[in-house]
Order: C-alpha cells, then structure tokens, then sequence
C-alpha cells in the first residue's frame, strides 16, 4: 500500500500523457505486466495475501487452497467454512495452488493466471471503449454537433481507461495479493463487451459467470438487456443513425419534427423484445450449462444446494465478521442477533431499491448505468475488497469525454489516496499495536464509503448535464 | 477533509442559486478568509502546544483492579541477606578467567534451583540491526527470518520461572535484569540483588496468580537486543526443523564447556526453551551510579518503538509506590537545555501572572501554574515529544511493545555508593518492595492494561497530557492546510472569461482535470524521495568509509537524481496561469496527508513536522511575484520564506537544533548520517517520514519558490 499513493497519481497522469495511439497502450501495458512480474517475484515481504483489504473470505487464495485440499482428501470442499467461492474456480484454480517451482515464489502460477487475467480485462476494457467512443461520434454527428474541436482523435477514452485499470494500484494490489478478484472482473468486463458488441452469447457467458462468482452482477442484467435490446449506443444492424443513441429520444422526436421530409425513416428508439428474449434464451443456456459443471464437481462429496448455501447464502447473511473495508461488518458484529434478519433485509434491498429509478434515469446509457451499478454494489457488498473498486475506477475513465466537467475530480482523488493510506496504518494499530479499536479501523471504512457515494454522486449528475447540455445545444441548432 | 469538500462544494455551487445551504455558505466564507483563518489557527496552534505544560492533569489510578499499596509488604531481611549472599558469590568471581561467565550463569541457576523454581538458559545470536527497506511495511513476524550468521557471537540468558501455585498458567508478570556475566560491575550487581530478594520472597507466596518469569538477560551484547531475542523466542517458536538445527549445531561447536555443565545439572536445568503464559506486564530493573544525588532517585523510561508507550496505568502504579510507599524520588528524563532559556521563564511568568489574574477575577478558575513547574513541565514535555518522535526504545522494555505487552525500565540510582552494609540493605529492601508492589498489583488484573490511556505525553512522572487535548494543538496548527490548498484550487480554475468558447459549440474542455499535470510533478518528486530513502541502504554496503563519505555520497547522487529528473521532466512550454496555485494546492494536499497519517503513526513526529512544514507550505509563493511586488509585505515574506527553507532542509535542521542544544562548537557532517543511520537500523516511522514526506515537500516549496511564473 504504500505506493499506492504514487501509482494512483502515476495512473491519473497518464491520463494526459498517453495521447499516442495504439502504441502506446501497447507500451504502458506490457510495463504494467513486468511491473506486475516483479512485485511477484519479489521477496514475499509484503504480505499482501494476508491483507483484509485485499482478500476477503471469498476472494482468498489460501481459502481456496484449503478448499482444494478438502476436496482431494475426500471431503466437502465446504466443509468448516472457510472456503466460499465456486466450484469451478476450484477446479481451475485448485490444482495451480498446489505446484511447486522449485526456487519460485508458491502459489506463482495463480499469480500468472491473474496477470493474465488483469491484461486481457484492460484489452476488453480497450474495446469497450472502442466502441462505445464510435457510438458516441456517431449520435453526435447524427445532432449535427461534432466540430473539429470535439474531435480529439488522440485522446482516446478507452486506452485510457484500460491503462487506469492496468496501472490502479488497487488492481495491481489485487492482482500480486493473489486474490480471485481480477477473475470476477475480467468475467463482469466481458459482459459488458459482449453487450456493447451486440454478442448475445458472449455477453450471457460473461453474465452467468460472473454472477455465479460474486453474485452482485446478477444485476448487471438489466444494463447488459438495455445495451443489447435497445441498440442503443451501437447499432448492431445498419440502422439509421438516430438509433444510435446518444442524447435523450424527446430530441430525437424533436428533431424528427424538425426535418419531416429528410427522408429518414421516423422510428422511434424501440426496445426490441425479440432480442430481450434472445439473450435471455441465451442466459438460460449458459446457466444450465454452469450448473451442469457445478453438480458435477460437487457430486462426490456435496450437492448443489450445499454449494448454493455456501456461496451465495455466505454472502447474504453476512456470516463472517472479520473485519474488511466494507460498513456491514461492524454493523453486523454490534446489532443485536434477534434484529439481525430485518437489518440484513434492509441492508441488501438498499442495492435493490436503487436498480429501477437509475434504470429509468439512464436507460438511454446502458454502459454507465453498468458502472453505476458496479460503484454501488462494490460498496454495499458484504465482503468489499479493493478489487471491486479497481473494477469501477477502470469503468470510469471510458466516460471520459462525458464526464470531463466533473467536480470535485481533485477532492476525490486526495479521499482515495489518503483512505488507502490510511487504512493500512489504523489496522496496524488496531490489530498490531494495541493503542487503537475497532472504531479506528471502521472510520476510515465510512470515509471510504463516503468518498465512493460521493463519486458516484458528481459521476451521475455530470452525465446528466452533460446530456442536458447536447439537448439545449441541439435544440438551439435546430431553432437556427 | 471537511474543509476541503466545503470548499468545494462551494466552488461548484452554481450562481443561480441564491441561498446556498448553511454549511456551503460556512465554506464560502471559510475559504474566502483563508488568509485570516489560517494566521489565526496556526497561532492558535503553536500557542496551544506551549499551554500543554498548564493543560497536563494529575495522574490517577483508572484501573480499579490494581489496588497499589493496600497489602503489607512481605519482604524481610532473610531475602535479602540470601541475595547479598548471591551477589557476593557472583562479584568474588575472578572476572579475568575466560569461563567466569559461565561460572557465574552456574552460580545463579544454582541460586534459583535451590529456591524451588524451574530454570533454563536461552542461547540467542545478537543480532545487528540491519536497514531493509521493507521491514517498515511487513508485519512483524515476517522480519525474522534467521541469518546464517557466525557462530563465533552469541548471549546467554538465564531464565526462572515461578509456577503460580492455584493458577492456570496462562498469565505471567515478567521481571529482567540486564547482567553482564562478563564483567564485575557493583549495580549491576546490587540489580542482582534486588531482582532475587523479590524472586525468592514470590518463590514462597500463595497469593500468586500469574506465573513469575524472572530473565537475567546476558547485557554484553547490549541489553536491547537479549530481551529481544529473548521475547522472540518466546513469542514466535520455531517449528521447521532446519533453522533450529542450525542454531543448534553453531552452539554445540562452540560452547562445550556449557553443555558439560548442563550435563551435570541435568535434573534441575531443562535445556528446552521455557515458557508460562501471556505476559500481563514487564518491568526491566536497572541500578545505576549517578553522582551528585541528594537522595535516592528513580528514573521510569517507558518510550517504545515509534513513540508507543505502556499503559499509563503501570507508570502510576510505579509512581504512587515510589513516592508514597517507599519514599523514593521519581523522575523523568528532561531536556536540560529547555531550563536554561530564558524566554520560557518570561512565558512561565507571563503565564503564572494571568492564571493569578484570572483566579483573582473568578476563584473558580484555577489554570494558574507557578513559573518553576511550567518549565520544568516544558522541559519534560520536549523530552518525551523528542523520544516519542525519534522513535527509538529508550530501553529494553521496547521489546516488549512490539509484542503488545506494556513494560517500563526502572533505573534505580543510589545517593552514594554504598559501602555499609546496613545502607546498603535498606536500599535493597526500598527497591525490593518497590517492585513486590508493582507486582502484586499486577498480579489483581483481570484482564490486561486497558483502562488507561496509551496515548499520552508527560510533564512529570505524576502529569500527563492527554491525546484529546494534545491533538486540539495539532488539529489548530494543520487545519489551515485543506482550507488554502481548496482556495487555491479555486483560485486556479475560476472559469476565465475571456477565453470562454463560442457558446453553440460542444466543448470538451478538460479544465477541471487540469491540476492532474501539477499531481504528476508531485508524484515525481515523491518517488525521488523513495530513491532518496532507499540510498543509504546501498551507500552502507560500500565497505571502510566514513560517515562523512556516507553522507558527502548520498548527498550528491541525491541531488544528481533530482538534476536528471529536472532535466527529463522540464517543460520548455511557457508557464501558464495558475500552475503554481495548482502546484501548491496539490502539495499542501499532500502534505496535509502525510501529516495526517504521520500523526496517526507517530503522533510526535507529526507535531514537531508540523511546525516545520506548515508555515513553509502555507507561505510558499514564486519569488519572482513578491519581488515584483516589491512592497514591505511582500519582503517579509521573501525573507520568512528564505529562512524557513534554509532551515527546512533536514542535515541544516538537525546541526541548528543540535546547535542549540550542545552549542555550535564541533560539528561533523558524518553526524547527521549517524543519526539517521540509528533511525532506520531501528526501523523508526520518522525515517520514513522525513524521505518521503518532509524531503519531497521541502523540494516542491522550494521549486514554487522558484517558480518563473
């Protein structure tokens, strides 16, 4: 951690560095892997493993290299609680915990499956931002407002924010503590590229995976439904430009009625049911699919609804309150055991009751909508680690160009730093030294909650103004 | 924090609203007065650091458990004759034969055998401080991997463990003795002395509780590192079979003759390592000639590691049996220095004269102080901010912090030396008792020292300043930073108008990002302070050098690190408007965070770089503006800037304030890398702090300062 602070900055000016192209990316990115190489090999001092920032019962790898001993000694991966993530992982990941090079660091092949991991969700992010810049000329020339100015052709937003997920000290923190977290990402990415690409399949695979993993995506489905059904940031078919989204659909009508005779057909954006039913068809094929595998690598020794209380039922009931960056721990650990259920109901329908109003507010910006969600479930989670955070900082930096005018940019990124040093240092002398409580540690925990609302916050309202700023740049076009 | 985000509330807070909501409009109003406020907080801050003295309340006893004093002592003269009788046998030695150490270890195990206690040595390789970049970050254990150092060094402790008769075993009180069984030394042997009267009398009472772990720790290696590795030991056993083994073979080649004498001994010396339960307290026992004394005197030395300090609970216990109990004189260590400047009487008496006025306007107002006690309370109080900061162990009890146990080192020192017999065993009895005491009331705790403060500075061994009213000083002295660093931050992106686009165009400005350029030079001026850290660990492999060579290389490929990077990062573009605000605004952003953590860590450290480093962040401003301002302000200001930036640079800071104390009579450049050498062989936070915080932002208030705007 306590070089984060100076990655963290070394990230953000790259921001304003990396105007150069694909080789440029190409460059920062293959640093960013040797750097990853490095801290690897280097002398296992730093303990990041151990680290309650990092791994969570769920993302550790020393719980999942229990649980893969559990496994081949006949017994229920499940069994004593200690590990609680999917089966499939075990599978994958399990047999990678247990060899040995001699002379290199243990647990060295997981760490090159994450590396890999981290790379090919920040090329995935690259193409997501690929195309979702596309779209976003495309509307803009549709509104008749693209202008030599506007047309940074450099600044490209998604080799920015591939280079911000690469280049996150959290993510490389996730990444070198060998925590699962940079799988769960790279999976929650790939849908968001598969949905932004118009793949059905891809997007439903990415889905099913990463809810499977972590659970929290599951509500990813309604931006991924929006993106894939409506069309509305990158036509899949040759449509005609006003499908492509940008600015709210009243300008669109507007405009409409502005040029009748242009000759282009008047549709209005619609929501394609058809497709809505393709992806979900697809869905259910993948989940089949996954549940399939699970059952049949749990058959031995556990059955699937074994796996699912100890999974997702872990996640829900929050049973395990050792201490991480999260607010429900503390909580959980202090309210009485008889309001315990209410309160978990309270605490996990606040994600719920958020999903329909940003649905409705930002139908019309699928990709962001998917971030908002990331931001907010990555915050009240029950197991938060930093991983979670890497994810949506790397999803902010596609919306680069909307959000250029965003506030308090400066405040936030003193907040990040400073939370994240100062974390680190409560936990020692909470945990370590003595001197300091548990109520040390939980209040940078609400700091760092606050600092994440408030990201969120600036983010969505700085979307909006700048949408409301295309509406009235538009409109006074069209009054012309 | 909160300032900043009411700043910037405020910054972002759009004309057409016309009331903004209360908080906002306190943030406006803050932020527009920033000057103000910030003159008059600091003020308020350094003032509040000089009214500590007169803030500093008696201490109490919290924990009810202790009861010191409320039993009789049981101590009698037959104890004491018994452990004279020891000191004798130890001091006849011939202390020139080669084995009169492992003589003397016979002698005492010999000792404690007879009393009926089990006893084992500890066989322990000194280990020599060494700088590793990473021990400041790693969690403690991991700094413990063993060298294959050479068998030709090694200590021996010696080792007595007291069963608690009707006990479980699971708590123990620790007692040591530094005891160099090399050498004859009379106090250390009057330390003998006293840590047997009291082991033998504990040896036969039934009110025990906790097991009673008596440690004669072998002090030719330095007393630090015995309990050191004695604690490790202790704490951490070793299971992989091959370090132990090697351990192991390095004694067996070495020291036969310990092991015939084991071989003798064999039914009442265990040669495995010996442990009882958790230690509840530690007290380290040192007896030291001092001359000049008018009675005698007790020191308490309770600063561990990055300025922890032991429940304060312990210091009271040994302070109310010293001076009520046993009539001894107790004392803290104080700057001597700090008594002979004059100004701090003239504060003293101003001081005393307002609490009398005060009092005289309002009886009930009793802050006065008298003008003796406020120095002596400045005085102390330096000295325990100074010790807490260097964060260095004033002594063996250190050890025992980094394992969460609270200890104290009390250092005896005798009026005379005595050479009656009978004075001499009255001494030894005050001392005995002293420490029969502090060990019964340990010995009543129910659960370890919680109830009292951890955080805490003393004026005196009965005074203390709290971390509420310590941190209100630093909290007044810190605060003005996020209020100028978020005017700045406004000043340089107030929308300009004239270069506003044409209204109809979509404009994708990045304005708001634009202080992201001025976080990328701070960011390179940062890992420059990391290279800087890192240095003298390679400077310190270059074999037969002297400090002063040290220090003459390390300076230069510092200031050749930073050429290279000045000259790799220089814009040739012309300066534009608001850089340095944005510069400044991100350093004192920075600043402001690492005092921050600093304070968290070390909160000494943060205090003393706070008065440092806040006036020279806050004042910092492009010469080149003050001179062609050329007004009487702007000159104050040039030269409050000039001396503060001279003073700031760490090796000038430490020969002034040396200076100061010692005079300026001999000065030797190698001294500075010596110092800072003995902060990081002891992995001290303030080493960390002044590479990584102090450095950096001494070099960005000097390149604002040179800002050709």
């Amino acid at each position: 951690m306590p070089t984060a602070n100076t990655e963290e900055e070394n990230s953000k000016s790259e921001l304003q560095k990396n105007h150069g192209g694909g080789g440029g990316f190409t460059r920062w990115a293959v640093v960013a892997v040797i750097f990853r190489l490095a801290l690897i090999y280097f002398p296992g001092n730093l303990n990041l493993s151990s680290r309650p920032e990092v791994s969570t019962p769920l993302t550790s790898i020393r719980r999942l290299a229990e649980g893969y001993w559990l496994k081949q000694s006949s017994m229920s991966p499940y069994a004593g609680s200690m590990y609680h993530g999917s089966p499939l992982l075990l599978s994958v990941l399990g047999p990678l915990t247990v060899k040995r090079i001699e002379g290199q660091p243990s647990h060295i092949l997981c760490s090159l499956v994450f590396v890999l991991a981290d790379l090919i969700s920040s090329i995935l992010i690259r193409a997501t931002g690929r195309k979702l810049q596309i779209a976003y000329r495309k509307s803009l020339k549709s509104l008749n407002l693209l202008n030599k100015s506007t047309d940074s052709g450099a600044l490209s937003s998604g080799d920015i924010a591939a280079l911000v997920y690469l280049w996150n000290p959290f993510t490389i923190v996730a990444c070198v503590g060998l925590s699962t977290s940079p799988v769960e990402n790279l999976f929650t990415i790939l849908t968001l590229y598969g949905a932004a690409t118009g793949l059905a399949p891809l997007a439903a695979f990415g889905w099913v995976m990463a809810t499977h993993l972590s659970l929290y995506p599951a509500i990813l489905i309604i931006p991924v439904n929006l993106s894939y059904s409506g069309s509305w940031f990158y036509p899949p078919a040759p449509l005609s430009p006003e499908y492509t989204y940008a600015p709210p659909s009243k300008l669109f009508r507007s405009k409409e009625h502005g040029k009748v005779g242009d000759g282009k057909s008047s549709q209005e954006i619609i929501f394609s049911w058809r497709r809505v039913f393709h992806l979900l068809v697809w869905t259910s094929l993948w989940s089949v699919y996954v549940l399939v595998l699970c059952s049949i690598s749990v058959k031995q020794h556990g059955s699937l609804q074994e796996m699912f209380q100890r999974t997702y039922g872990f996640i829900l009931t929050v049973e395990d309150l050792s201490p991480n960056i999260g607010v429900l721990w503390y909580f959980f650990a202090e309210v009485f055991d008889f309001f315990r259920d209410f309160f978990l109901i309270v605490f996990h329908s606040n994600i719920l009751f958020m999903i329909l109003p940003l649905a409705i507010r930002l139908k019309h910006r699928p990709c962001f909508l998917a971030f908002v969600y990331i931001a907010i479930s990555s915050m009240l989670k029950s197991y938060p680690s930093v991983g979670d955070s890497a994810l949506y900082l790397g999803l902010l930096g596609l919306f680069l160009d909307e959000l250029a005018d965003m506030q308090f940019s400066f405040f936030l990124f003193c907040g990040y730093v400073g939370v994240s040093l100062l974390s680190p240092v409560m936990h020692n002398l909470w945990i370590w030294r003595g001197t300091g409580n548990a109520n040390f540690y939980y209040a940078t925990a609400m700091a760092y909650a606050c600092f994440q609302i408030v990201l969120v916050v600036e983010s969505v309202s700085s979307m909006l103004n700048h949408d409301r700023k295309l509406t009235k740049l538009s409109t006074s076009k069209l009054q012309k | 924090m909160a300032e900043v985000e009411k700043k910037e509330v405020a910054a972002a807070t759009p004309p057409w609203k016309p009331k903004p909501r209360p908080i906002v409009r306190l943030g406006i109003v803050l932020i527009s007065h920033s000057l103000l406020v910030s003159v008059v907080c600091c003020t308020a801050g350094v003032v509040a650091l000089f009214l500590l003295p007169m803030l500093a309340k008696n201490t109490y006893i919290s924990e009810n458990a202790l009861m010191p004093g409320s039993a009789s002592s049981m101590l009698s003269n037959d104890d004491i004759s018994e452990a004279e009788r020891l000191a004798k046998d130890l001091t006849s030695l011939n202390s020139g034969a080669a084995d009169a150490g492992i003589e003397r270890r016979r002698v005492l195990a010999k000792y404690l055998s007879d009393l009926g206690v089990e006893v084992g040595y500890h066989k322990f390789e000194p280990h020599q401080n060494q700088f590793h970049p990473l021990h400041f970050f790693s969690s403690p254990d991991s700094g413990l991997s063993r060298e294959n150092g050479s068998c030709s060094s090694y200590g021996i402790n010696v080792v007595g463990i007291i069963r608690a008769p009707q006990a479980d075993g699971k708590e123990a009180i620790v007692l040591v003795t530094p005891f160099n069984f090399r050498k004859n030394s009379s106090s250390e042997a009057l330390s003998i002395s006293i840590g047997y009267a009291v082991f033998s009398l504990l040896s036969r009472v039934t009110w025990l509780a906790k097991d009673i772990i008596w440690l004669v720790a072998d002090s030719q290696y330095g007393e630090y590192a015995s309990v050191a590795s004695w604690l490790r030991d202790y704490h951490i056993p070793v299971f992989s079979a091959s370090s132990s083994h090697n351990a192991d073979s390095c004694f067996e080649g070495n020291n036969i003759n310990l092991l015939r004498e084991e071989s003798l001994d064999r039914t009442e010396i265990s040669s495995g390592f010996r442990r009882a339960g958790t230690m509840a307290a530690a007290l380290v026992l040192k007896v030291t000639d001092v001359k000049g004394q008018l009675e005698d005197t007790l020191s308490v030395y309770a600063e561990a590691s990055n300025g922890q300090m032991p429940n304060l609970d312990l210091i009271n216990v040994v302070n109310y049996l010293a001076v009520h109990r046993q009539g001894l004189r107790v004392k803290v260590e104080k700057f001597l220095s700090v008594l002979r400047w004059e100004w701090i009487w003239v504060l003293g008496d101003t001081l005393n004269f307002i609490g009398k006025v005060a009092g005289s306007l309002n009886p009930e107002w009793k802050f006065g102080i008298s003008t003796p006690d406020y120095v002596e309370g400045t005085a102390t109080l330096a000295n325990s901010l100074y010790r807490q900061a260097l964060g260095i162990p004033t002594g063996p009890h250190g050890a025992f912090r980094d394992f969460q146990v609270d200890a104290i080192t009390l250092e005896i020192s005798p009026k005379v030396v005595y050479t009656n017999q009978g004075r001499r065993n009255e001494f030894i009895l005050r001392s005995a008792r002293l420490i029969e005491g502090v060990v019964r009331s340990v010995n009543n705790l129910l659960e370890k020292f919680h109830q009292s403060f951890f955080l805490y500075l003393l004026t005196s061994p009965a005074k203390f300043v709290s971390v509420g009213v310590y941190m209100i000083g630093f909290a007044l002295l810190v605060a003005p930073l996020p209020l100028v660093a978020a005017s700045l931050y406004v000043d340089a992106n107030k929308p300009d108008p004239s270069s506003q686009g044409p209204k109809h165009k979509l404009q994708i400005n990045f304005k708001p990002w634009k202080w992201l350029s001025a976080a990328k030079q701070v960011f390179t001026v940062h890992a420059w302070g990391v290279f800087v850290s890192l240095l003298p660990y390679f400077i310190s492999q270059i074999p037969n050098s002297t400090p002063a060579a040290h220090s003459i290389i390390w300076f230069s490929l510092s200031t050749f690190g930073l050429l290279v990077l000045y000259l790799i990062t220089k814009s040739h573009s012309k300066p534009q408007k608001g850089e340095w605000e944005n510069l400044k605004s991100v350093t004192i952003s920075v600043v402001f965070i690492g005092l921050l953590l600093m304070s968290v860590v070390n909160f000494a450290t943060a205090q003393i770089g706070a008065l440092v480093l806040v006036p020279a962040c806050l004042l910092a401003q492009p010469l080149k503006l003050d001179i062609r301002d050329a007004s009487l302000k702007s000159f104050l200001r040039i030269a409050c800037n000039v001396f503060i930036s001279f003073v700031a640079f760490p090796p000038v800071g430490f020969f002034v304030l040396k200076g100061v104390n010692e005079g300026f009579g001999d000065m030797d450049v190698g001294e500075f890398w010596t110092w800072l050498e003995s902060l990081w062989a002891w992995n001290s936070a303030t080493y960390i702090y002044i590479g990584m915080v102090h450095l950096p932002c001494w070099v960005l208030c000097l390149h604002i300062l040179l800002h050709s705007c």
